[in-house]
């Protein structure tokens, strides 16, 4: 675990009903850890009067737990056919390798759910193997679409949840709405995982592309100026999709390979 | 261009198409090797391709493709050849009339620079030779194929003195032609025959043993120019000229200055020592076509790299 990243995590997560990036307090509600008595107000849980204080008070007191700092990581991990190309292997097992970089934040209170394209990975107490670990493993079906699984998120992932979603983003545009939802339910943060030919694409002459999700071709003829264009291209890309994601309120990073630095740069760290 | 077997042009055109749909076929098929990208409409976006080497490539496929099925319907193609045994004498007038002034600098230089202007169009293997004529007619240069010769005979002829022995020079040119082979006489004066045998006569007798006779008068009548040496006008004897040319198969031209001169002597040679010939174009249609073919081959399905 990268405590710096834990500790962004747990201080700099936006949380519903605060404004800007929340200041690391504890909110008061149920939770483990006792945190102050004070006089009873009207809907206080009556479970949570402390009897003895209050006949040395004299007046009803309330027992008030410090929530834990517990988090709920949850990812999303975009598995449509378009993440399973790639240089020397898909692209897919790189987001997947930060996915491992992700759910190794989580301490032994944290809670870890897992957000596939038709049901939801709870974590699963097992000797030996860490729940984060078991998340981790899980691979969705390939070619699922990634709106399936960002819907069902924003419909089970808990309030205040940390969330990562990791993808190619090419559909950013009819993402939009359902990243909206999420950003506004819990903290989001979101890889936008690097073009394979971004730095080097190595075509040359006449070629052939096929499109990964729609199965279609073309042939065409790459030159040195069509591999200088793409380069431009695609780092413009980049610096768009992360600009985007910030206008709708989720942090963003580029994922290059090293899933724990892009994590850093997505949280300001790097 | 016509075709010995019109017929089979329906063949190739049936081939065209066929290698049309083939490569079409092939492409489709070629499909399954394609490189996977995470996004084609991106991919294009980005890199913008131009579309022109792949229609260069596919226009030079289908090109060398009709070539090689054109080939198979014989085609005949019209090519101008140099003639194949050509003989050419040239007959200079010499006599005195040529020093006249009205062509620049004078008709004698004007006559020999239309003559190097003739040797220009000439093409190796023909052969040239040079007949003067004056009071008499005299071989200056025999026939040769030597070009370079020729040339340095222009040198030799001698400078205008005398009268006008057309009729000797034709008779002289034509005792110069081989037996064989296409003989052709051009003739270049100023003046009126007024020596020698008739020149209308021997035009003809030239025509019988298979000679070509061209006529190209030079200087213009009325231009009131006299014979120098004499009160005798430098006029020109259209009439007899047109009736030699016409005797003997050939042309009359005339030139009133240096550069139409030299225009008409090029256009001489060009209609004299070459032809069009029809020849059979399978073989370059084949070759062509085959070489077009395998160099769009090479260029277009050369493997582009992949990572």
């Amino acid at each position: 675990m990268n405590p710096r990243l834990r500790a962004a995590l747990v201080t700099r997560r936006r949380r519903v009903g605060t404004t800007g990036a929340g200041s690391p307090r504890p909110r008061r509600g149920d939770g483990y850890e006792f945190a102050e008595l004070r006089s009873y107000v009207a809907g206080d849980d009556p479970r949570r009067i402390d009897w003895a204080a209050t006949a040395r008070a004299g007046d009803l007191q309330t027992r008030v737990m410090f929530e834990d700092h517990a988090l709920t990581l949850a990812a999303v991990l975009d598995a449509s056919r378009s993440m399973f190309v790639g240089r020397d292997r898909p692209v897919y097992d790189v987001a997947s390798g930060a996915l491992s970089t992700w759910y190794a934040l989580a301490s032994a209170e944290d809670h870890c759910t897992r957000v596939l394209s038709d049901r939801v990975i709870e974590d699963r107490r097992r000797r030996g193997r860490s729940a984060a670990l078991l998340c981790a493993e899980v691979r969705d079906e390939p070619g699922a679409p990634l709106d399936d699984a960002l819907r069902i998120a924003s419909l089970t992932v808990p309030r205040d949840a940390s969330l990562l979603i990791v993808s190619d983003f090419y559909e950013l545009g009819a993402l939009e709405p359902s990243l909206r939802r999420l950003a506004a339910r819990c903290d989001c943060t979101a890889l936008v995982v690097r073009d394979p030919w971004r730095d080097d694409l190595p075509l040359g002459g006449f070629v052939r592309l096929r499109d990964a999700e729609t199965g279609a071709t073309q042939r065409l003829f790459v030159g040195r100026r069509e591999r200088q264009r793409f380069g431009v291209a695609v780092a413009a890309r980049e610096s768009a999709v992360c600009e985007a994601f910030e206008a709708i309120g989720v942090r963003a990073a580029v994922l290059a390979g090293d899933s724990e630095r892009a994590l850093l740069e997505a949280f300001g760290l790097a | 261009m016509t075709f010995a077997h019109p017929e089979r042009l329906l063949i190739a055109l049936l081939a065209s198409l066929a290698f049309a749909l083939v490569y079409r076929a092939i492409e489709r098929r070629a499909s399954a090797r394609a490189l996977a990208y995470s996004n084609l409409a991106f991919a294009l976006e980005a890199m913008r391709p131009s579309r022109l080497p792949a229609v260069v490539v596919f226009a030079a496929l289908l090109a060398g493709v009709a070539a090689l099925a054109a080939a198979f319907a014989g085609p005949r193609l019209v090519a101008r050849v140099p003639v194949k045994d050509g003989t050419v004498i040239l007959c200079i007038d010499t006599s005195g009339s040529m020093s006249a002034t009205d062509l620049k600098p004078s008709r004698a230089a004007a006559a020999k620079a239309a003559a190097r202007a003739f040797l220009d169009e000439v093409p190796a293997g023909t052969r040239v030779g040079i007949v003067t004529f004056a009071s008499g007619a005299s071989v200056v240069q025999p026939p040769t194929d030597d070009l370079d010769a020729v040339r340095d005979a222009l040198d030799r002829v001698p400078p205008p003195n005398g009268a006008t022995a057309i009729g000797d020079a034709l008779a002289l040119a034509a005792q110069q032609m081989p037996a064989h082979g296409k003989r052709v006489i051009v003739l270049m004066t100023d003046g009126v025959n007024n020596r020698g045998v008739d020149p209308v006569s021997a035009a003809r007798d030239a025509a019988t043993a298979g000679t070509t006779v061209h006529t190209v008068g030079i200087g213009t009548n009325g231009s009131g120019e006299l014979i120098p040496g004499t009160n005798e006008l430098a006029d020109l004897d259209e009439t007899t000229l047109r009736a030699i040319a016409a005797n003997a198969n050939g042309t009359y031209a005339s030139a009133q200055d240096a550069a139409s001169l030299r225009g008409a002597f090029r256009d001489l040679a060009r209609a004299t020592v070459w032809e069009k010939r029809r020849f059979d174009g399978s073989t370059l249609f084949a070759a062509g076509g085959g070489v077009v073919v395998v160099l769009a081959f090479l260029v277009g399905f050369a493997a582009g790299k992949f990572p």
